[in-house]
């Protein structure tokens, strides 16, 4: 490359990282750039025209890239994970008063009464992990995961709980994990987005964009929801009557009359534009095999209870590992209808049966699978909702719980935590955190520690101040991890 | 809600605690207490404690450094009464009477060096301590006094009051065009370098018409403007600009970000709110200039003005483009707070440049601003309802206005009419008598049929009767001999034993005829002629089915025959006329067909029984339909008839008068077309000052459930104080505080908002904070110079002077020599300036998400432009909203509001339209000061494949071949310049010509591919492949880099 148009590129992407943001990332884009240096150094053109180029790591990573599977709605704990035998005996009674004094609920009102909980648990594996029979795939990979019954978060409706488990913040509009993750680390997937969104069930999650959204980091970080079908990405296909040789010369042409235009004005953006429409013409060739399920033999479909026509969960998961095999740096995965609040189609009778049907095999699947190929060692599975339900049932026509944000319980794999174990412990009537606390921020904390990321270096000056996925608080918690 | 311990601040009292320190250990400590300790420390303990003479002596000794009236971390003052019982962020420091809940002795005695106070130095001794214990258990009493608000001092620049400085002198002395030059080119001189050379003529006139209109300009545009040579073609072309309605289109998308304007509610369930009337006010303030003081008061506080007009309570939409949570199960004082909390910040980023949110949990870390001062400004921000509120339109209100006249004019005359029970009387009896005598022939039914199949049978009286099976929905077509004048038609319902309660109709004796059709058969013309229905009369009709309704070509409404107690039954014949528009004379051998239509929503609503007959009566004379026996009174002499007669003659008068008739049918028509209006009167979201405000209190960590000291609107001390120093500020003292002439802030950070849009970055690159952690402004004195230029009135001796006017200002940028310049990259500067922060060029940067549509729409020809109006829903693929709670609701729009401006977009805020969202248009979450620019592979997807586009190109491809000349270069050259404004150079006109000619022959062997690429409608001579090719061009030209930048 010419050394003066290499010289512009080099200023291009500090420009982006100037420029590109609502605020000036300016002490971030110092600590980016310093460990930039190498790269350039290594002279990969990629990370001097494409914002997703793969980035160096803080520390050594554990992991290298998360499937994030948000059961959005909250499951409950205390029908799946967290068996309470002394809340049975108490079934019916009033709770503690702790319990409510001075407690906020979405829909409790005072005269509510503990329900006990109607759930066989069962041990399994080496570990003896405790599940509920809901989850007999899970039990069965129960030496995989670690359970964390003592996750807490802080905000007890859906929409902003939700929020705060994907972006640290309550606030609409603050940058997903996923998007931190891709602007700390890029991706390796150069012919996909680096940071994709699955979703499944009867309708999408409270919340919608925002809850992959980029917020103040450049846009190119948000998440690339995918559609079910053979065209995931929105304008992947080739308009009607372009086909492959036909689109290719209409690529270089573009390519042609831009690269003139770069020698003409002399601004780098125009290189990085080029380079894009290469990238863009990649996807619209690689996207297609992705999608192609025909690759899968019979036993992975049936291992994942996935049939490629139809969209489900099932499907999404198989799909996340092959966006995984393909570098994708970050897949978050939605499934809703796990609110049960009790009423029709919403108690934990069949509603809960149901989901847990739909989700329990492909999830346990993916884990298994994600063994199988040898990728779990430093790929991240997490399973959880944006937080747990209350150990007093809520007194609709048939029974369910509130939401509950003091003690839920979550599951994560691979990457770095500890696997067959069961972790935190909460009082016996499942209401509050007793031991080994894992508060969201903390979560966070710990999932960028895997990630070779320091939570607390990982920022971006914004409004005057410099804001980080754990916002000012988070810890790395050793007992999460292998 | 939690109420618990000191957080509640002074409501909680406690009996004081027993006092268990023994004095005597005290002895002997008196090195490091002041005088007036040591005389009170051999007191006995219940002696009163002195707050003047032993407690604040105490505290300025070893607080006041960090807690005094030069400082206050964390907000936090303690060498007052007031203020410790007030506290800092973390909420009162003093409970009177309970020393053990009292945060004050709580830090003085911590073991914790973290907690610690005083940080440094020695702790507060146990007699020291005691001493405040003391004091507070016995009550904390002391003076009264206002912590007085400081007026802080601050050095930092942005604080300052804005300096006019004088241009300085520069060497080029031919370069500046006005003061603005002077100020960059002396920094250029000052460092050896030479400005770059004005853009091109071109460049120029698509700059500014992107920068001022958001739209490129046509290729005529371009013509004209380089056909102007004479001296001041650049002002009148950017006159021009300013005074086109798209000015405030485009000006109002860039004030839309910071209002963070979208079309619904957010979010999870995120309704589609109606706020556009609030969007349509910003483009109309900024076409007609409102001065920003203006716009700035009206927006924030309009509702407050006296007798404010609808426009500018609309304004105060501004801060009701927050977010609400629909969500089940949500506190709603945890949201309205947080939608407070939403304007404060939006405020502060939007006029001062300022981070007031870093203040909401605690004093801000960095600039001036305490928590208490946050909720100070909080205060003004919180005391409004929300009420949607309906306003007409001009154009409604105009309508309105002359409804309401003529209907009272319709009134008075019916009232007039009605006041006079025999007024006309004489008339209608002469009338009614006369159509009495009406002859009517029967149209016997030579050919019937039904469209659905009802079983219609001939009866002997020329009527046809119904009978099952019955649809929900039928035609009946009826055709008979008609010869002669015919002026009207009679359809007589019948009763019948065969009907459900005898008829007439099928519906327990109702029918619904929606419409009543009459054509005439005459020999020798192969198609039938319609009739026109003008006028129809009835002997009944059912309350809001009038008759007439069969007539309106309404399939939706039709006649009726339901009874009212009172009016007799409903299973009784009955009579309508319906009169012809015109009356037709018909040839022998001629028939008529007459079709009754029921297509009513209501099942089963079809006649029973019917006869049709044809008469010839006066032209346009409305029948006077009288029941039967009133008929028969009419005919008798006056004196001859008996009291009831008489009694139904007036009834009959009064409902069959035809002059009362057509009065009433005017009012109800008048009326109803008012309330059709006042229907589509558009609702908007308004601010609404509570009668009383409500109270504020500082919320310890911004937890809105911990209240600490109550406070009072005012503004932050490191700046100016409100004018007048009211009692009781409210938000109205606010506005016009942030445009007064004291205020540093408003003007610079808008000025600087404004160059940012025009340069790429502002001369303060930091646009959203002008604090301490903000970068400093790259010209000082330029910037200054431009604030108060935008401020100062007329009257100053600035001959630049703005006085606040947003075009003034613009003319005077984009006139300058710094505006003008080329946007080329220059080399020799890249280590020098890489950022060309010194402005040795202008800038290049892609257009924004709204701009690159409208642009392109603009190119091939599609745009519309119309302003203003309810969003709209261009078409965007499909299943987007698979990822968002609810459906959301997206028709694509038909007509030209497919190809509206982008700002017209209905903006969904949990599922914004997909391009926009590519391509960095704000998520409305919170204000936006500045978009991103992104450059990715999705961007190059949505212009490469997006059907949108692909249309935009078929589209300039069809206006090329149509316009564009007779030859491929001539038609390259036309293309090239509808896209970039500019002529191809000879290399890239070739390249063109090379891929359409390739094209060409490729689509020649695919005629599929070249059906479905080619524009629609070609002209004589192209065949589709050639079409293909040349959509082929267009799209190449729509992808380029220079096509979605402003160079």
């Amino acid at each position: 490359m010419h050394p003066e148009l290499e010289n512009a590129l080099i200023r291009t992407r500090r420009h982006f990282f100037k420029d590109c943001g609502v605020g000036l990332g300016r002490v971030a884009l110092a600590g980016l750039l310093a460990e930039d240096a190498p790269a350039v150094a290594r002279g990969g053109d990629d990370l001097l025209t494409n914002p997703m180029a793969p980035k160096p790591t803080h520390k050594p990573a554990r992991a290298k890239r998360v499937i994030y599977m948000h059961m959005a709605g909250g499951p409950s704990q205390l029908e799946l994970f967290d068996n309470k035998p002394k809340l049975r005996d108490l079934h019916g009674q009033a709770p503690p008063n702790a319990f409510v004094e001075g407690k906020r609920f979405a829909f409790l009102k005072p005269d509510a009464r503990l329900l006990g909980g109607a759930r066989e648990f069962v041990r399994h594996g080496r570990s003896g992990a405790e599940i509920s029979d809901l989850l007999p795939h899970l039990g069965a990979i129960a030496d995989d995961i670690c359970l964390i019954r003592s996750m807490s978060t802080d905000v007890f409706n859906h929409g902003p709980a939700k929020m705060f488990m994907q972006s640290g913040s309550a606030q609409f509009g603050r940058p997903s994990i996923g998007a931190w993750v891709t602007y700390g680390l890029g991706s390796e997937a150069q012919d996909l987005p680096g940071f994709v969104v699955l979703q499944s069930g009867p309708r999408g999650p409270r919340g919608g964009t925002p809850l992959w959204g980029s917020g103040f980091l450049p846009t190119t970080y948000q998440g690339v929801p995918f559609l079910p079908g053979a065209q995931p990405i929105v304008n992947l296909s080739s308009p009607n009557g372009y086909n492959g040789a036909r689109q290719r010369e209409f690529f270089e042409t573009v390519r042609d009359l831009n690269q003139g235009r770069l020698g003409v004005v002399g601004d780098p953006e125009i290189a990085t534009r080029i380079s894009a429409y290469e990238i863009a013409a990649r996807m619209q060739t690689s996207a297609p095999e992705l999608m192609d399920f025909g690759q899968e033999s019979a036993a992975t479909l049936e291992m994942y209870g996935a049939d490629p026509r139809t969209p489900s969960f099932g499907l999404n998961c198989l799909l996340a590992r092959r966006l995984v095999e393909r570098g994708v740096r970050f897949v978050q995965l939605w499934h809703t209808d796990w609110d049960h609040h009790g009423g029709a189609g919403a108690d934990l009778g069949k509603p809960l049966e149901q989901v847990c049907r739909e989700t329990d095999r492909p999830a346990a699947a993916l884990v298994r699978d994600l063994k199988n190929r040898g990728l779990l060692e430093d790929t991240i599975v997490i399973w959880g909702g944006e937080f747990g339900r209350t150990p007093m049932g809520e007194p609709r026509e048939t029974t369910g719980r509130d939401h509950h944000i003091e003690a839920f319980t979550m599951w994560a794999a691979g990457g770095g935590f500890k696997a067959g174990a069961t972790v935190g412990k909460t009082d016996e009537l499942g209401y509050s955190v007793v031991e080994n606390k894992v508060h969201v921020h903390d979560f966070h904390a710990t999932l960028m520690h895997l990630l070779g990321m320091e939570h607390t270096r990982l920022t971006f000056r914004f409004q005057g101040r410099d804001y980080r996925l754990t916002d000012v608080a988070g810890e790395v918690l050793p007992f999460l991890l292998a | 809600m939690v109420k618990n311990g000191w957080m509640m601040g002074r409501t909680v009292r406690r009996v004081p605690r027993a006092v268990g320190l023994g004095l005597l250990s005290l002895s002997g400590l008196a090195g490091a207490m002041t005088a007036a300790w040591a005389s009170s420390a051999a007191a006995p303990q219940t002696e009163p404690v002195s707050f003047e003479k032993q407690v604040r002596p105490l505290l300025l000794a070893r607080c006041a450094a960090c807690h005094g009236e030069k400082l206050q971390r964390n907000g936090f003052r303690a060498d007052l009464r007031t203020a410790l019982l007030d506290g800092g962020d973390a909420g009162a420091a003093v409970h009177p009477g309970d020393s053990a809940h009292s945060p004050l002795i709580d830090r003085v005695v911590s073991k914790d060096p973290k907690k610690r106070m005083p940080p440094s130095g020695a702790a507060l001794t146990e007699p020291e301590v005691d001493l405040l214990r003391r004091w507070v258990d016995q009550g904390a009493s002391g003076p009264e006094d206002r912590v007085p608000a400081i007026r802080k001092t601050v050095s930092h620049w942005s604080f300052q009051p804005i300096r006019l400085a004088q241009p300085p002198s520069v060497r080029l002395k031919t370069w500046p065009q006005n003061p603005i030059d002077s100020f960059v080119l002396a920094e250029l001189e000052k460092r050896g370098i030479r400005p770059s050379p004005p853009a091109d003529r071109v460049t120029l006139i698509r700059r500014l018409s992107l920068d001022l209109t958001g739209l490129p300009p046509t290729p005529e545009d371009v013509d004209a403007f380089l056909a102007d040579r004479r001296p001041g073609a650049n002002e009148r072309l950017v006159d021009r600009l300013l005074s086109s309605p798209h000015y405030g289109e485009r000006w109002a998308r860039r004030w839309l970000d910071l209002a963070r304007y979208a079309d619904s509610n957010g979010f999870t369930i995120d309704s589609a709110r109606s706020v556009w009337r609030y969007r349509d006010w910003v483009i109309g303030a900024l076409n007609r200039d409102l001065p920003f003081d203006q716009f700035t008061i009206e927006q924030l506080a309009g509702d407050m003005l006296p007798s404010a007009t609808p426009d500018q309570v609309i304004a105060t939409g501004f801060h009701r483009n927050t977010q609400i949570n629909e969500e089940g199960g949500t506190d709603k004082e945890q949201f309205r707070v947080e939608s407070v909390v939403d304007r404060v910040n939006t405020t502060g980023a939007t006029w001062l440049g300022l981070t007031l949110g870093c203040a909401q949990c605690h004093t801000h870390k960095y600039d001036p601003i305490t928590q208490k001062e946050y909720y100070q400004f909080f205060a003004f921000l919180n005391n409004q309802d929300e009420p949607t509120l309906s306003f007409p339109e001009p154009e409604q209100a105009k309508q309105r206005a002359a409804l309401a006249g003529e209907l009272k004019a319709a009134r008075a005359r019916l009232a007039a009419l009605e006041k006079d029970p025999e007024a006309g009387r004489k008339a209608w009896e002469e009338l009614a008598r006369r159509q009495a005598g009406w002859s009517w022939s029967v149209l016997k039914p030579r050919e019937f049929s039904s469209a659905e199949g009802t079983s219609l049978r001939a009866m002997d009286d020329g009527s046809l009767l119904a009978a099952e099976p019955v649809p929900d929905n039928d035609d009946y077509l009826v055709v008979g001999e008609a010869t002669g004048r015919v002026s009207a038609l009679r359809l007589e319902a019948l009763t019948d034993p065969s009907l459900p309660r005898s008829g007439p109709g099928f519906a327990r004796g109702n029918f619904l005829l929606t419409e009543v059709e009459v054509s005439a058969r005459i020999p020798g013309q192969t198609r039938s002629r319609r009739l026109e229905l003008a006028a129809a009369s009835a002997d009944h009709s059912q309350t809001d089915f009038g008759v007439g309704m069969a007539v309106d070509g309404d399939p939706k409404t039709g006649w009726a025959i339901n009874v009212e107690p009172g009016q007799g039954s409903l299973n009784t014949a009955r009579t309508a006329i319906f009169n012809f528009k015109t009356p037709v004379d018909l040839p022998a051998g001629s028939s008529l067909e007459v079709r009754l239509i029921h297509r009513h929503v209501n099942r089963r609503y079809q006649l029973g029984r019917f006869r049709l007959s044809l008469g010839d009566v006066p032209a346009r004379e409305a029948a006077v339909l009288l029941k039967p026996d009133a008929v028969a009174a009419l005919k008798l002499p006056e004196n001859r008839r008996t009291a009831a007669q008489k009694k139904l003659l007036v009834a009959e008068f009064s409902r069959t008068d035809p002059q009362r008739g057509m009065l009433a049918a005017e009012v109800a028509r008048l009326d109803a077309r008012d309330k059709e209006i006042e229907k589509s009167i558009p609702s908007t979201l308004v601010l609404k000052e509570l009668p009383a405000p409500r109270e504020t209190h500082l919320m310890i960590r911004g937890d809105f459930l911990r209240k600490g000291v109550r406070v009072y609107p005012d503004v932050p001390a490191a700046l100016p104080a409100l004018r007048g120093a009211p009692a009781a500020p409210t938000r109205l003292d606010l506005a016009r505080w942030l445009v007064s002439p004291e205020n540093p802030l408003t003007p610079r950070v808008t000025v600087n908002r404004i160059w940012q849009a025009l340069f790429g970055t502002g001369l303060v690159e930091t646009e959203n904070d002008f604090g301490t952690q903000g970068t400093p402004p790259s010209h000082p004195a330029l910037l200054d110079w431009l604030a108060a230029t935008f401020r100062e009135s007329g009257q100053s001796s600035n001959r630049h002077a703005c006085g606040w006017s947003q075009k003034k200002l613009l003319r005077l940028i984009v006139t300058s020599a710094t505006y003008r310049q080329s946007s080329q990259h220059r080399p020799e500067l890249k280590q020098i300036d890489p950022n060309n922060r010194l402005l040795a060029r202008q800038s290049r940067f892609r257009l924004e998400a709204e701009a690159i549509r409208d642009t392109g729409l603009a190119a091939c020809g599609l745009l519309s432009r119309k302003v203003g109006g309810p969003s709209v829903y261009p078409p965007q693929p499909a299943n987007l909203d698979l990822f968002s709670q609810t459906k959301k609701n997206w028709v694509p729009s038909q007509g030209e509001d497919r190809f509206r401006r982008g700002m017209y977009t209905f903006h969904w805020r949990s599922n914004p339209y997909v391009m926009f969202a590519t391509f960095d248009a704000p998520n409305a979450l919170a204000a936006c000061t500045r978009r991103s620019r992104s450059n990715t592979p999705l961007g190059a997807l949505m212009l490469a494949n997006d059907q949108t586009f692909v249309e935009m190109a078929q589209a300039l491809a069809d206006k090329t071949l149509k316009e564009g000349g007779t030859d491929d270069e001539q038609r390259i050259r036309y293309a090239f310049r509808r896209a970039l404004s500019r002529s191809p150079e000879s290399h890239e006109a070739g390249r063109l010509l090379n891929y359409l000619k390739g094209q060409e022959a490729a689509f020649r062997n695919d005629a599929a591919g070249a059906a479905a690429v080619s524009p629609r409608d070609l002209p004589a001579g192209v065949d589709r492949a050639t079409g293909a090719a040349w959509t082929s061009v267009a799209r190449v030209l729509i992808n380029l880099d220079e096509f979605i930048t402003r160079e």
